[in-house]
Formats: C-alpha cells, structure tokens, sequence
C-alpha cells in the first residue's frame, strides 16, 4: 500500500511538474501566436452601431497586446453591405475583417465571398486553446455562423461555421414599472393578455400602449416575425410554398394593427430609431423588440425613464419563440491578412474581451459574460436576457439570399398597406403570394 | 399697397425656406432628448457637445480637405471645358450637331444608383479606384452635359453681330471668344459654377462607391450618423449645418457676378 | 469626356440584358436576353412607381418653375425704385438648395415627425391631434413635394435671376415708353427674351426630378405602402436590395425612354438649338 502511496504520489508530482512547467510554456506559445503578425494591419469594415462603437474602446488595448494594427471603415449598415459587396468581388480586397447581418450570411456564402472557420480553429499557432466555443451562446451561434446545413442556415448535417456572433441579439418585452404599479397592471405573460393591456393602457395614460415598428420594408416585417412566430406562423413551409396568408400570418398582421392604432401616433413610418425614441422619451409604456434597448434606457442623453423599466420574456402565444438575429464578424476570402484578421475576431469574441466590450455598452456574446457578477450588477435585465435565450428561434426568418428582396420589395409593402389600413391583412398577404411565389420560383426553390 | 402684398409674400417665402435650416442649426445645439421633446421650445440650453464630438470624429479634416479638392477641381475643369463646347454647338454648324446636343441631355437621366455598380468596375480596371482624381473626372463627366446645356443658353442670347463687330475689328476668333463672348456670360459662368460645385459637394451615391476611408468625401461621412438603432440627430445636424457653409461661401462670391452682371452699356450701341 | 461619360453609362445599359448580382464575377453573368425588359414592362408595381413619379414631377416642376419666375422678377436688379433688402432676400431664397440632401432629408422627417416634429406642433397650437404626415400615403405624398419644392426652387430662382441680369434692357424701356404695364412688359417681352433659359430650366427640373433619391430615401423609404416609390427609389432597391441589376438596368431604359418623350415635348415648345430668324 505504501508502494502503490508512493508511486501515485510519484505520479503525481511528475503530471504536476511536468503540467508547471507547461504552463509558462504556454502563455508564452499564446504569445508566439501574434508575434508573425506584429506590425501588420488588420482592417475592419464595421457599421454604425453601439456595439461596435463599443468595441472601438477596445481596439487599442488589442494593439497594444498583440502589435496588430487596426484601422476600421464605418458605414451606416446598408451602406456597409454595398461596398462589401463591391469589395469582396475584387481579385484583393481591401477589409481583412467583416461584420455582416445575419440575414447577408445566405448570399455571402453563396456567392463564395467569405471564408469557413473551421480551418482556423483547427490550425495550433493560431487557435487559443482557452477559447471556450461552447460558451457562446449556441442559439447566437447556430443563427449567425451556420450556413449549409438544413434549410440551408439551420444547425444540422452540412453546416459549416462561417461567422462568430458579435452584436447579436434576441427580443424581450420592456415595460413601463412605474405605470403598471400606478394602475395596478399586471407583466403579460401571454399574447393573450398582452391584447387584453393594449386598449387599457392606451385608455388609463392617455399616451400609446406599446411601440412598434412600421415603416415600409425591413421595418414593417421584422415587427410582424416578433409576432407571427409565437403565433405559430411561418413565412414558408417545408416545401418552401409561401404560407405567410396563413390564419396565423393573418392573425399577427391584425395584432400589429391593433399595436399601431393603440401606440404613439405615426408608427407606420416609424423605424427602428423611432420607435426607441418613443419608448425613451416615455410616450408608449411596452416595448417588445431587440435587445439593444437595454444601454440607452440608462443613458441620460438619450432617455427619460431611467430606473423605471423592468424586463420579462417575450410573452407565450401558442409558443415561446424570440427574435434571433444581429451582427456577426466574418473573414473576405480576399482578405490580404486574413490570419490577422481571424486573430482579432478571436481576442474579440474571447471571454475576457466579451465582459470588457458589455462593460463599455455593447451586448453579451457569452454564457459566462451574462453570469459575471459585476455585470450582472450594472445589467440586472441579464437574468431574463438568459433565460430569455433559451427560447430564441434559429428559424425565426428564413435566411435564404433571396429574403432581402422578398423582405423590402414584397413583404415590405404589403405589411405596410395593411398597416395604414389600405388594404385588410388578408388582402394585403394574400396579395402578395404570387409575387413571392415568383421570386421563389426564380430562386430555384419551387419548381414552375 | 400693392408694395406691401409684395413685401408680405416675400417675407412669408422667406420664413418658409429659412426655417428649416433654422430647425436644423437649431436641432444641432440639442442633446438627444431636448430634441425629442414634444411641443415648441425654444428656451433650452444650447450645448456645443455635438459639434465637439464631429469634429473630434477621426477624419473630420480630411474629409473636408477631400471635399474641398474634389469640389473646386470639378468645378473648375467642368466651366472649362463646358464654355468651350457650348461656344461650338452655339456657334459652329457641323454634322451631327443635334444628335451630339440630345445625346448629352439624355445622359443625364441616368439615375446614378444604376451608374454606380459599373462606374465602379470601369474605374476598379483603369486603376484609378478610390483616388481623389477618379472621383473627379466621374463628376466633370456628370457635370458635363448641364453645363453645356446651360451656357449655350447664354451663348445664344449674345447677338452674332457683336461678334461679327470684333472680327471685324481685327480679333482673332480666339479673342473673341475670351474678350467679347465670355464676359457677357458672365451670369451663366456663375451659375454654372454654382450647381456644379453643389453637386460635387453634395453627392453622395458615387462618391460612396468610388472613395475608400483616406478619399472619403464629407456627405458620406455624415451617412455615419445614420446608426443601426436610429439617428444620431444632434451630430447628424452639426456635420449637416457644417457641410452647409462652404457651398453657401461659394454662392455668395458666385452670386457677386451674376448681380453685377453687365448691364452696362456693352449691348446697347 | 465623351469616353468617362459614355463607357459607363452604356455598360449599365448593358447590364439590362444580364442577369447579374453584386459581388459575383462578371463572368457568372448568365444572359437573359430581354428577359429582364420583359418583365419590367408588365411588373405592375413598375407602373404604379411610374405614375407616382410622373405626378411627383408634374406637381414639383410646375411649382418650381412659377415660384421661380416669379421671386426672379420680384426680386430683378431695379435700377429706379430697388426693393428694400433685396440683397437679403436674393441669399435666404438660395439657401435651401445648398443644403446636403441627407440633411434635407433628416429635417424634414423631423418637421413631419408625428410626435416631435415642429409642423404637429404648430397644428397641435390649433387643438389638433397628432397627424401622421408620414404614416398616411397622401400626406406622405405632399410631404415628399414640399421636401421637393423647397430643396429645388432656388435652382430655378437663380438661372432666373442668371437670364434677367443677362437681358437686354433697352427693349424694356422702349416698351416702357411705348406704355406697356409690368404685366404686359413681362409676358410680351421678357420672358420670351429669356426663353431659352426658361426651356432649359425646364428640362433640367424635370429630369432631375425623375432622378430624386437620397430626400425620398431617408424621408418616407417608398413608404407608406409603396406610395411614394418614385422610378429611381425603385430602381435603387431593385439594384442595391434585391441585388437584381439587370432588371434594374431594364427600368432605367424604361425611365430614359419616358424622360426623352417628355423632352421631345418640351422641346417642341421651344427649341434653343432651332436656329433663329
């Protein structure tokens, strides 16, 4: 007995000295993994958005780490894909580094643009072994970094990860503290209940009862998906026939006229900006939409009810299912430092940076970030955004590359007619099938 | 009576065009949730933070040194070459002529969105992409056919016989061109300077596709504050009420010319 | 000049009968032949975009052309009785135009503003309630005009103001002395002496109002519905959204076909180019 003592002890100390010595050898290897690249220039296309504005505080420390320089080119969002577009079909392209919108992922891949990760992860000198992949959010990850596998941007057989979420974000209900407790009002917990408040809120404050979205195009529809999938719709079915005229797709459509005509005056022309500001300036007392609202309600510059809002789960209808969606980075296969580039999108999406970039104003990537205890102290809402997650639906929109134009120039109209009440919502959505059925049909995935 | 009707129009005219560049100076001294609030104020206290955190804003003067190079170059190459063609088409008969008149016009209804994606090719293959003098020559190209249009609506209401006189008098038709014709368009140079740098400072579509981050013109930078999650209002103002003041410079010297444009006896006898 | 200006524009016109999207090779352009005319032809939301256009420039043009003539008189270089201020006046009128259109189009979205605009605050002064201007299609129709007029009178001012400074005025006074009103003398002479001018003025208003992008744009987006969809908006999110720029090079002919009709017209009134008597 005493041998077999002696001999784990033995064991012991040997793993441990050998694993001790290991250990300086390591952090030094990490260093080792930027030491090629240093000097070198790393550039970043980046949109206009808090986030990233964000991330800007953190890129100087990066340099300073790593000896990568980064130089970024801000755009507002669409016009962000514009010159990506334009750029990444160069034979060399200028960014080494992109952020896309989840819904660009389909195209982007399709037109062979950007590069499988992968490759990069498996590859020694370059992957952080302390990386941690399973704590990023797999709802976020699976819906911004999946492309090939079912449906084509479904997790699944042939999926491959293209992208990391970095700015992606899920829907939650915002509400009003103060006024439910002055009228002694209940937190829906349901679509049915949530209907019940909007004419009793709207009647009892004299002001809207929720703000929306509704400006024609992208706006419109992104706040009709908030409520036709709990409701159990879908745009397409498992054939890719167009079904949003459905009783479901209907039944959203008329419960997003009933928020319009209950909320602050003008939502049909109102995009996501106004309809923050509404909500911020304490004209409307519900919010359900994306998560980004959680830094300017306490910003003194921008909001007048700081301190007064509580956050619950977007409410249930015949499920639970939340917006999944935002901005993800992504590698140009042009991209001349691409290595660099892969590098930066590491340190950024790392656990250490993730806390740092929240810290500063952005949104959680990470599992861990949302449980960091300072955190959680400066964004209590980070509870509910976590249980939240768990409902988040990878198949909240279909992600196909034709959705951009089935989203602005189809959808986008006939939501915002049935909005402004020009046509009922079965006119408007029925309406609308033979064009989408037609882009469909173009796209390959219906058969003539 | 009748004076003061004049006056009374005038003036509500007036109002109507200066007020919203009122609102938008105005706007521009506001912290996002003074802009938002509901009714009319106009007792706030007025902050320049806006205009602070634009011009802090990285490339504030390079942007503007962009702008400036890119603006006053058009301007220049297209009165050039403009008063020059127009002078032909007003003055010379050759084959062809109306056609090449028709043509320029139409030109110019091409929506530049439609232009851009192959502007881009084209400029990407001869090497001048996102270059300063790209930019430039896209913009005399635009500029171009307004222009000759436009001054040979002078050219043609300068009398022949005036011209006839000095060829007579011994110029050559060199001189005629630059000592007779010129100086009595002066009105139309003027004008024409003015909407071709208007349009060289302001345009934004081409100027996006054709510039990267070191060539970036000014309306592009401003597209900036057009976040994801809205307006940035208060720096969007700011960079829009300083945008505004060297077209507005521009005019004031432009506009000199066409107020003190001749009227001086050179047509009368 | 005739190369940097032509090469594009007939390689966009190219574009039309291919179909390509952005941000792949030119080679995996497949041809379609006329495919993509065809179908712009009798895609009825290309109509319904054409028409909203064609009322758009009508209504501006119109506006802009008579507000222009009309502050150009009123505010001519007088030598025996000079308006009070004029100097003034002549600067406030130009100003608009100088403005950078994202600017224009952001003011103005903020005047319209349901809740925070200035112009519901001036109506709310009267006991109204809130309008949606933009929320409503006529009333995001009228805004789009006024947004037009106002950005776009100062052009006609000024080539105005440019013509009548260029006028002879010894005809003026022989009128004058012959006992012409101001009426007459501005109907019967000065303006046919400056008809050219007018002509072209015309005709670059009209195009340039089938080619307003960024105002609309940032304004009303086409919206509400696709109400305020004018032909080059379309065009944009055909191209830049839908990333169909062979169908979009398609509606450009389109819209060049009905610009050059619509100058023959013009033209006919008055043609600068017809040699005089």
């Amino acid at each position: 007995m005493q041998r077999r003592e002696l001999i784990q002890s033995a064991v012991t100390t040997s793993a441990l000295s050998v694993f001790g010595a290991a250990l300086p050898f390591a952090s030094s290897f990490a260093q080792d993994r930027f030491a090629k690249y240093r000097g070198s220039t790393v550039v970043m296309s980046i949109p206009a958005h808090p986030h990233y504005d964000a991330m800007l505080k953190l890129l100087p420390e990066f340099t300073k780490e790593t000896g990568i320089k980064v130089e970024v080119d801000k755009l507002a969002v669409p016009r962000m894909k514009d010159k990506q577009l334009l750029e990444m079909a160069k034979a060399q392209g200028d960014y080494d580094l992109i952020c896309y919108v989840v819904m660009w992922k389909g195209e982007y891949v399709k037109k062979d643009l950007i590069r499988e990760l992968e490759p990069f992860f498996k590859n020694a000198s370059l992957a952080d072994p302390g990386y941690d992949m399973k704590d990023i959010v797999p709802g976020y990850l699976e819906n911004m970094g999946l492309v090939g596998g079912p449906k084509g941007y479904l997790a699944g057989p042939g999926a491959k990860l293209y992208g990391l979420p970095y700015g992606a974000e899920t829907s939650i209900l915002a509400y009003r503290r103060d006024i439910f407790a002055e009228h002694n009002l209940k937190a829906p917990e349901t679509y049915a209940q949530m209907q019940a408040l909007l004419p009793i809120l709207k009647q009892k404050t004299g002001f809207g009862a929720m703000t929306s979205r509704g400006q024609a195009g992208h706006q419109c529809v992104h706040a009709w998906l908030l409520h036709l999938n709990p409701l159990g719709g879908k745009v397409f079915d498992a054939n890719w026939k167009p079904v949003f005229n459905s009783p479901q797709g209907i039944q959203a459509l008329k419960f997003l006229k009933e928020i319009s005509d209950s909320g602050p005056a003008g939502i049909p022309s109102y995009g996501q900006g106004e309809m923050m500001t509404a909500f911020l300036q304490g004209q409307a007392s519900m919010y359900l939409d994306a998560t980004v609202i959680f830094g300017p309600v306490n910003d003194p510059a921008r909001s007048k009810i700081a301190g007064k809002v509580s956050y619950v789960a977007h409410p249930k209808g015949v499920r639970y299912s939340s917006q999944s969606g935002g901005l993800g980075l992504a590698i140009p296969k042009n991209a001349k430092n691409a290595d660099a580039g892969f590098l930066l999108m590491q340190w950024l999406t790392s656990k250490a940076q993730d806390v740092a970039v929240c810290k500063l104003g952005g949104g959680p990537t990470r599992n861990s970030t949302m449980v960091n205890a300072d955190l959680v102290r400066q964004y209590p809402e980070y509870i509910t955004l976590k249980e939240q997650l768990k409902y988040s639906d990878p198949d909240w929109r279909p992600i196909i590359p034709e959705w951009d134009e089935i989203n602005i120039q189809a959808l986008g109209v006939a939501v915002s007619e049935a909005l402004t009440g020009k046509k009922t919502a079965e006119e408007a959505l029925n309406g609308m099938i033979p064009k989408v059925t037609d882009i469909m049909k173009r796209g390959g995935y219906l058969k003539s | 009576m009748k004076h003061r009707l004049h006056y009374a129009a005038l003036i509500f005219l007036a109002i109507f065009c200066v007020l919203p560049i009122v609102v938008m100076f105005v706007t521009s001294l506001k912290l996002q949730t003074q802009i938002f609030n509901t009714g009319i104020n106009f007792i706030f206290t007025p902050t320049l933070q806006n205009y602070r955190d634009v011009l802090n804003e990285g490339g504030f003067m390079r942007y503007l040194s962009n702008s400036l190079i890119v603006g006053l170059a058009s301007t220049l190459i297209t009165l050039a070459l403009g008063c020059m063609a127009a002078y032909g088409l007003a003055r010379f008969r050759f084959r062809g002529r109306n056609t090449v008149a028709y043509t320029t016009l139409l030109l110019r209804t091409v929506p530049l969105a439609v232009l851009a994606v192959p502007v881009f090719m084209i400029w990407n293959e001869a090497g001048i992409i996102n270059s300063l003098s790209g930019l430039v020559l896209l913009y005399v190209a635009v500029n171009l056919p307004f222009t000759i249009w436009l001054l040979y609506g002078f050219i043609a209401q300068v009398p022949i016989e005036l011209e006839e006189a000095a060829l007579m008098d011994g110029c050559s038709p060199i001189q005629v061109f630059y000592k007779v014709v010129l100086p009595l368009i002066k009105p139309g140079l003027a004008a024409a300077s003015i909407f071709t740098f208007r349009i060289a400072w302001n345009e934004f579509i081409l100027a996006l596709v054709l510039t990267d981050r070191a060539t970036r013109t000014l309306p592009v930078a401003a597209s900036l504050y057009i976040t994801d999650i809205g307006v940035d209002w208060g720096r969007i103002m700011a960079l829009g009420s300083l945008i505004a003041i060297p077209p507005l410079l521009f005019t004031f010297i432009a506009a000199q010319q066409i107020i003190t444009g001749l009227t001086a006896g050179s047509v009368k006898g | 000049m005739a190369v940097a200006c032509l090469y594009p524009v007939l390689s966009a016109l190219r574009l039309g009968f291919y179909d390509w999207s952005m941000g792949t090779p030119w080679s995996s352009a497949t041809y379609q032949g006329f495919d993509a005319f065809i179908r712009a032809f009798t895609d009825p939301a290309v109509w319904r975009s054409l028409y909203t256009t064609l009322v758009f420039a009508f209504v501006c043009v119109s506006a802009e052309m008579v507000l222009g003539i009309a502050l150009a008189l009123a505010l001519e270089e007088r030598k025996q009785k000079p308006l009070k201020g004029m100097m003034v006046f002549r600067t406030l009128f130009i100003l608009p135009m100088m403005i950078a259109p994202i600017a224009v189009g952001l003011t103005w979205r903020y005047l319209f503003d349901a809740q925070f605009g200035l112009l519901n605050a001036l109506v709310g002064l009267f006991g109204v309630e809130p309008i949606g201007w933009l929320a409503n299609e006529h009333l995001a129709f009228t805004a789009i005009i006024i947004a037009d007029i106002w950005q776009w009178t100062p052009f006609v001012f000024i080539m105005m103001i440019a013509a009548l400074a260029n006028m002879d005025t010894s005809v003026i006074e022989a009128a004058k002395i012959d006992g012409a009103t101001w009426w007459q003398s501005v109907w019967l002479v000065k303006l046919p002496m400056i008809q050219n001018v007018i002509v072209i003025t015309l005709l670059m208003r009209l195009i340039d109002a089938f080619r307003v992008l960024e105002v609309i744009y940032i304004l009303t987006f086409g919206g509400p519905g696709d109400s305020t969809e004018i032909l080059s908006l379309h065009i944009y999110k055909t191209a830049f959204i839908s990333q169909r720029l062979g169908s979009a090079a398609a509606i450009s002919v389109m819209l060049l076909m009905v610009v050059a009709l619509l100058s023959w017209w013009a033209l006919r009134l008055s043609n600068p180019l017809k040699d005089k008597e």
